[in-house]
């Protein structure tokens, strides 16, 4: 069936929602074989159909042939860009939670394209959060309302020294407890150091 | 919107506390508090008094209608009335949920006051879920919902106003069909996304 | 260290920016919700408000210095500081919407903030934001077009509008006479805002009374 292979795609990326899974260069190359393919019948039809001037379009024979190869290739193209387009969201998600630079095992997933949009994007991003105001703005802070002024927060690794705002210096091991000032941990929650206790 | 979001902005409210400390007032950018005397009733906003109050450092005076007789008349009022009864506050959820979470030792018969709370929430919440269905049976596209607080228009949302855009999606959608076989052959042209390729 | 200094700074950054812009900070902050939350439920990109934001962001960081001169046993500190962070949170979160609406329809933004300076009109976007469209648009459409290279017949555009007839709940902050009701079929049916009345209606209703301040969303 036409565009099988390319609901495929689109069926791989919705089964995994929250991670990304590995590009499929191969499936994506055959979809692209598909739309070529069909793309040249097309032509063909559509010169035969132009040239045979004497019968009106939509009474040739070929017209119906016409109207669903092209069909076929509008459903094939929509995947195509759909699975793409798809992609580079999670990936955005992905520079909102982890700054900008993607972990290893999620880079080995993405195409040599996406990693390169995936640069430009951080780069925007970071010009504009830059922009913001006299000394910036990181966007990726004050996810939520605030509650509480202190949370208690659990350290999921040894993390080595850390200094408050107010010049104390922690030391952060794993396991550790900490009940700090909320402001002072949310980047190291973001990054995974810390876990809140809720 | 996330109901943290909504608490946010029922945290604003002022609630009258009786601090146990003297201060200077405490120059906020969303306006002065204080100064404070012990002893000397007070009005805060509400995330002022909860901090205070978890150090501490006040008694949180209940709102007049965190009454349980004024509650109790309340409740039969929105009983008896078809249509949704003014609230004595635009955020009685969120005061009732914070004072009592962190004050319960201020205020009289908290857990009475809690239920009845909650029986009025109920009440309105089932006149909610039989407006709704009348509203989507009806296909109406305009409803006036002024007793309704933050919090209960939050819980309809995304629901009532996600089915009523596919109502009038598929109102607009016969239409542009019915003209269609009029005669015109167009393409469609009411999808959100549209990918067009021309050979 | 000494409790006066950073109250009187503090008082005294107030009284300057009263002088400038005519409203209380007490009414900007007011203000800057009512934008916020504008942005959350308008299912376009609104007129930006950088200016408030701006303000209260030059407010929050004078704060914040002056609040590293109080001692950390001062109560207040930390009131203040949840101050902040509240302010904080409430620009952070109009800006992420606004992002979040500039990404997913860029292309059809860039067309109309073309048309607007066309039409001598007030853009929407800031400079700012106007150049992360420019740049995240652009980035889109070269990914596309590599991937459509294969087979160069096809040219794809790919356009995602808003929704504009979406139901909104607003409240009206004037009265307003003779709201058209955009109910799908070609009734026009008008109706009346009192203020303070609170009603679901949609967008297309109201986008221009939402844009002048007459209503805000809710």
């Amino acid at each position: 069936m036409f565009a099988e292979k390319a609901c495929n795609l689109i069926k791989e990326l919705s089964r995994c929602e929250e991670v990304l899974p590995p590009y499929h260069t191969e499936l994506v190359k055959e979809v692209c074989t598909e739309i070529k393919q069909l793309h040249e019948q097309n032509k063909e039809d559509g010169a035969i159909v132009a040239n045979e001037s004497s019968i009106a379009g939509y009474a040739n024979a070929l017209y119906p042939t016409l109207r669903i190869g092209s069909s076929a290739v509008k459903r094939n193209v929509r995947c195509l860009l759909a699975y793409h387009y798809n992609r580079l969201k999670t990936l955005r998600t992905m520079r909102w939670e982890f700054g900008s630079i993607l972990p290893q095992d999620i880079k080995t997933n993405l195409s040599s394209d996406e990693i390169e949009w995936f640069t430009k994007y951080s780069r925007s991003f970071a010009k504009y959060m830059t922009s913001i105001g006299e000394n910036g703005l990181n966007l990726c802070l004050d996810l939520r309302p605030p509650k509480s002024l202190y949370i208690e927060v659990k350290c999921l690794m040894d993390y080595g020294k850390f200094e408050l705002s107010d010049g104390t210096i922690l030391l952060l091991k794993k396991d550790s407890r900490h009940y700090l000032p909320r402001s002072e941990c949310e980047e190291l929650i973001t990054q995974g150091v810390f876990q809140h206790i809720v | 919107m996330d109901p943290d979001e909504v608490e946010f902005l029922g945290e604003k409210s002022l609630v009258e506390i009786v601090p146990t400390f003297n201060s200077a007032p405490i120059y906020f950018i969303g306006g002065d508090v204080g100064p404070f005397r012990a002893s000397i009733p007070i009005r805060v906003p509400l995330w002022v008094a909860v901090n205070l109050k978890k150090q501490q450092q006040c008694k949180i005076i209940p709102p007049d209608w965190m009454d349980l007789e004024k509650l109790e008349f309340l409740k039969e009022e929105e009983k008896s009335n078809k249509s949704f009864v003014k609230m004595p506050s635009d955020h009685y959820m969120i005061e009732a949920k914070l004072i009592l979470g962190c004050a319960a030792d201020d205020i009289p018969k908290t857990d009475e006051i809690r239920t009845i709370i909650k029986d009025i929430w109920d009440i309105r919440m089932s006149k909610l879920r039989s407006s709704m269905d009348d509203m989507i049976k009806k296909s109406a596209m305009y409803a006036a919902v002024d007793n309704l607080t933050l919090m209960e228009i939050n819980s309809i949302r995304p629901l009532l106003p996600h089915a009523l855009d596919q109502i009038y999606r598929i109102k607009t959608n016969k239409k542009a069909l019915s003209n269609r076989s009029q005669g015109t052959t167009s393409t469609l042209s009411e999808s959100r996304t549209s990918f067009s390729s021309k050979t | 260290m000494d409790e006066i200094d950073i109250e009187s700074a503090i008082n005294d950054v107030d009284i300057d920016n009263d002088e400038e812009v005519q409203l209380s900070l007490p009414e900007i902050i007011q203000l800057m919700e009512e934008n916020w939350l504008n942005e959350k439920f308008s299912p376009e990109v609104l007129p930006n408000r950088m200016d408030i934001v701006e303000l209260l962001l030059d407010q929050i960081t004078t704060l914040e210095n002056n609040l590293k001169k109080l001692s950390n046993a001062d109560f207040k500190k930390g009131l203040y500081q949840m101050e902040v962070d509240r302010i904080r949170f409430l620009i952070s979160s109009y800006l992420r919407k606004r992002l979040e609406k500039i990404e997913t329809y860029s292309t059809v933004i860039l067309e109309q903030e073309k048309s607007r300076v066309q039409q001598g009109s007030e853009t929407y976007l800031s400079q700012n934001e106007l150049e992360f469209a420019q740049e995240y648009d652009q980035s889109i459409r070269e990914h596309f077009e590599s991937i459509m290279r294969f087979c160069p017949g096809i040219t794809e555009t790919q356009l995602i509008n808003p929704n504009l007839h979406t139901m909104v709940f607003l409240k009206s902050k004037e009265d307003i006479e003779g709201i058209v009701i955009d109910d799908g079929n070609d009734e026009n049916d008008l109706i009346d805002l009192n203020k303070g009345s609170q009603v679901l209606i949609s967008y297309k209703s109201v986008n221009n009374f939402v844009k002048s301040g007459n209503v805000h969303l809710i």
